[in-house]
């Protein structure tokens, strides 16, 4: 089986430091991997240049088996239509409504007509549960909407892999469940995704395999129980345990 | 003799507002042509490469430094001098106003896209849009709406500049309350209607404006 | 959005093309550049429309002649400029014959005589002698021969009083009842006018400057024109018209 994305190599120097120091990646079909560490690991910047947003200085991508050029720009906007993004800040357009946020991938860049795109668009925010609120505009949502919005602006596109760069970091402790749950139920129906976050549980109970970085490198790789087990004496188990107890949550 | 003021400014009423008339599509001709400029050029200073930031620079330098009475003789008497153009006043007016404004608009429309969070283009690259498409549906129409106050500013400014376009022989306001002066000898009656009239044509315009920034607000936006 | 802003830069493209349209002259028509704040000779009427001794002039002379004339009101101090860039083709509005004026275009004959007085404010005890001392504030219209003449033969032979340029006459006269300046150079028909407009100014008298001759003036090359006006003078100044006009504007 032909990985869905095989990440080799990727180095990234900002202002003369190394930010991502040769990080590779492959994830199958399916696969959900979640990636944590400390803040200025390079997770942010890792995720960004998967889809170039962040420009590689060095490294190759290939979606299905086939190299992905970033210099061939028609090439990198089809690739980028594959490959779903959600930021930590949401970064919703602002002057549009929830519904026409989903629309606007549809028409503008798959060229689909208006009505086939808002048929699409509601029925994906229906999926995350915001039929109501698709005409508010985002300023008007709160921060668990605003990101459910997001997925389903993502979604619109069926993409064969989503990136999730911190999905709950900017939400209210209350906002995050909902959040989750979205996520939880596109891992069910199969989407693969590479996921960013601090929440160590919600990670354990998700990830196909957890990816520890830190100082722009992965340092540790490995299953849920493996790495997070308590007999575990690994730099990654260290880090972790500190969030956990910090969260007062169970080891 | 002091009624004769108010005699004259009365008499001389509807040759001075048709005057006025002038001077708004003077003033409306300019800003057009101000933003049909203005707007390429902030999109060129903030995307566009060293070359062309430099270019920019230079025009909105020039416009900018250059008094408004210097550039109107200059594109009258000049550009006939060199390329044989004969404009009359009039285009003179709404060219030359046009071009300052294009300085000035690109600044405030360069300001609004500068405000936009970096994480709108962001997204809209993500979604796979060319930067084109994403400038154009996403940054603009935010920018624009955000430029709207700027506009209520450079309406005002390009409306009494208008008067010094009087100079050229453009047969506006303040040219025709000099007509009517000349007539009477009221010239201080004359210029307080004169005075008075722009007022009005100040608060219309920014009035007008302003009620089109509430109603192309993007609801809830706090920025 | 977009139909909106392609809409608005369609009217900017009319607005500036109806602009360039109006530059185009057509075939016999000649642009009269004129003082539009000069009565009795050439000024705005309470219609809107260009009057005075000059403007009906020309207006009888184009009729006669076969042309259409158009009366442009055009800055005075750009006047020359203005008709040598072919934005009006004859200057029919008071203009004096100076030397300098004749190197850059051609003049008629003279149809009447411009003489130039110095005007003070009704019950003070100015003079012409008075006048010339340090001190004195003059006022002037600006771009006239009478300011020149000044300038050249007054202010660089050593005389002391300061000199103020106004925009119009009218203007430098009602600012001699503001108390801004003392007396103005203005012509006799001015000052006549001004004074039957019940204006509390008197009449010193001449200064120095010797009387103009009036007459129209055109570019160098169009001789055409010339002879046109030219005939257009002899003819009018053979008829009974012409002086009920000079009668009708007060104009000696």
């Amino acid at each position: 089986m032909t990985p869905v994305l095989e990440i080799a190599h990727i180095t990234k120097r900002f202002d003369g430091k190394t930010v991502l120091d040769d990080v590779s990646l492959t994830i199958d079909k399916g696969e959900i991997k979640v990636i944590i560490g400390p803040s200025g690991a390079g997770k942010s910047t890792f995720l960004q240049s998967i889809n170039f947003l962040v420009k590689p200085d060095s490294g190759t991508i290939h979606l299905n088996g086939l190299p992905v050029n970033p210099k061939d720009k028609k090439a990198l906007y089809g690739y980028r239509q594959q490959v779903g993004m959600i930021f930590q800040d949401f970064n919703l357009f602002d002057h549009l409504t929830a519904r026409a946020n989903v629309e606007i991938g549809l028409v503008r860049v798959r060229g689909m007509k208006k009505a086939e795109a808002r048929k699409r668009a509601e029925a994906e925010l229906d999926r995350v549960g915001l039929s109501e609120h698709m005409k508010k505009y985002p300023a008007e949502l709160s921060g668990g909407q605003k990101q459910r919005v997001s997925i389903a602006r993502a979604l619109a596109m069926d993409p064969q892999v989503m990136l999730l760069d911190e999905p709950t970091s900017a939400l209210d402790p209350e906002l995050i469940g909902e959040v989750h749950a979205v996520i939880s139920g596109l891992g069910k129906a199969g989407m693969t995704m590479i996921i960013a976050t601090h929440q160590i549980g919600f990670a354990r109970a998700l990830a196909s395999e957890i990816v520890f970085m830190e100082r722009g490198r992965i340092l540790e790789q490995g299953s849920p129980q493996k790495l997070l087990s308590p007999d575990c004496t690994t730099r990654a188990r260290e880090f972790c345990s500190q969030i956990l107890d910090a969260n007062g949550e169970d080891r | 003799m002091f009624l004769n003021g108010f005699i004259a400014v009365k008499e001389g009423l509807p040759y001075i507002i048709q005057g006025a008339l002038v001077n708004v599509v003077v003033v409306i001709g300019a800003l057009l042509l101000g933003c049909s400029i203005g707007l390429p050029m902030a999109i060129g200073q903030v995307y566009g490469g060293r070359m062309l930031r430099r270019i920019i620079g230079v025009y909105v330098w020039f416009f900018r430094g250059i008094p408004l009475l210097v550039l109107l003789f200059l594109f009258y008497f000049g550009l006939f001098s060199f390329l044989g153009l004969n404009l009359s006043a009039f285009a003179v007016a709404v060219i030359v106003l046009g071009l300052i404004s294009s300085a000035y608009q690109s600044q405030v429309i360069r300001g609004a896209i500068l405000s936009i969070p970096d994480g709108q283009l962001k997204a809209a690259r993500a979604l796979g849009m060319s930067d084109a498409r994403a400038v154009f549906f996403i940054i603009l129409p935010q920018a624009l709406r955000l430029s709207i106050p700027g506009w209520s500013n450079e309406y005002a400014i390009v409306l009494k500049d208008s008067a010094v376009t009087y100079a050229l022989g453009v047969a506006e306001m303040m040219a025709r309350a000099n007509h009517v002066a000349s007539r009477t000898y009221q010239h201080l009656h004359l210029y307080i209607a004169a005075g008075l009239i722009f007022m009005a044509l100040t608060y219309i315009g920014t009035k007008a404006l302003n009620i089109a920034h509430n109603r192309l607000k993007i609801p809830g936006y706090t920025q | 959005m977009k139909k909106r802003i392609v809409a608005l830069v369609i009217c900017a493209t009319m607005v500036i093309g109806f602009g360039l349209a109006s530059a185009a002259a057509g075939d016999k028509v000649f642009i009269n550049g004129m003082d539009a704040n000069y009565p009795p000779v050439s000024f705005i009427d309470a219609k809107g429309q260009p009057d005075g001794l000059d403007i009906m002039a020309a207006n009888w002379i184009a009729k006669e002649m076969g042309f259409t004339v158009k009366h442009q009101p055009t800055d005075w101090a750009a006047i020359i400029p203005s008709l040598k860039a072919k934005k009006i083709d004859f200057i029919a509005s008071g203009m004096s014959v100076t030397p300098e004026r004749k190197e850059q275009v051609n003049f008629t004959k003279s149809y009447h005589q411009t003489i130039m007085m110095l005007v003070a404010k009704k019950g003070t005890d100015w003079n012409t002698e008075k006048a010339m001392k340090e001190g004195t504030r003059w006022g002037v219209q600006r771009g006239t021969s009478e300011a020149h003449w000044i300038e050249d033969n007054l202010l660089k032979a050593g005389k002391k009083f300061t000199l103020q340029q106004y925009d119009s006459a009218p203007l430098a006269m009602e600012d001699i009842l503001n108390g801004r300046i003392d007396v103005c150079s203005v012509s006799k028909t001015s000052a006549d006018e001004f004074i039957e407009k019940g204006m509390p100014i008197q009449i010193l008298g001449r200064y120095g400057q010797p009387d103009d001759e009036t007459a129209y003036a055109v570019r160098k090359e169009d001789t055409e024109l010339l002879n046109m006006l030219n005939e257009g003078l002899d003819r009018l100044m053979a008829t009974p018209y012409w002086q009920e006009l000079k009668d009708k504007y007060g104009v000696k």
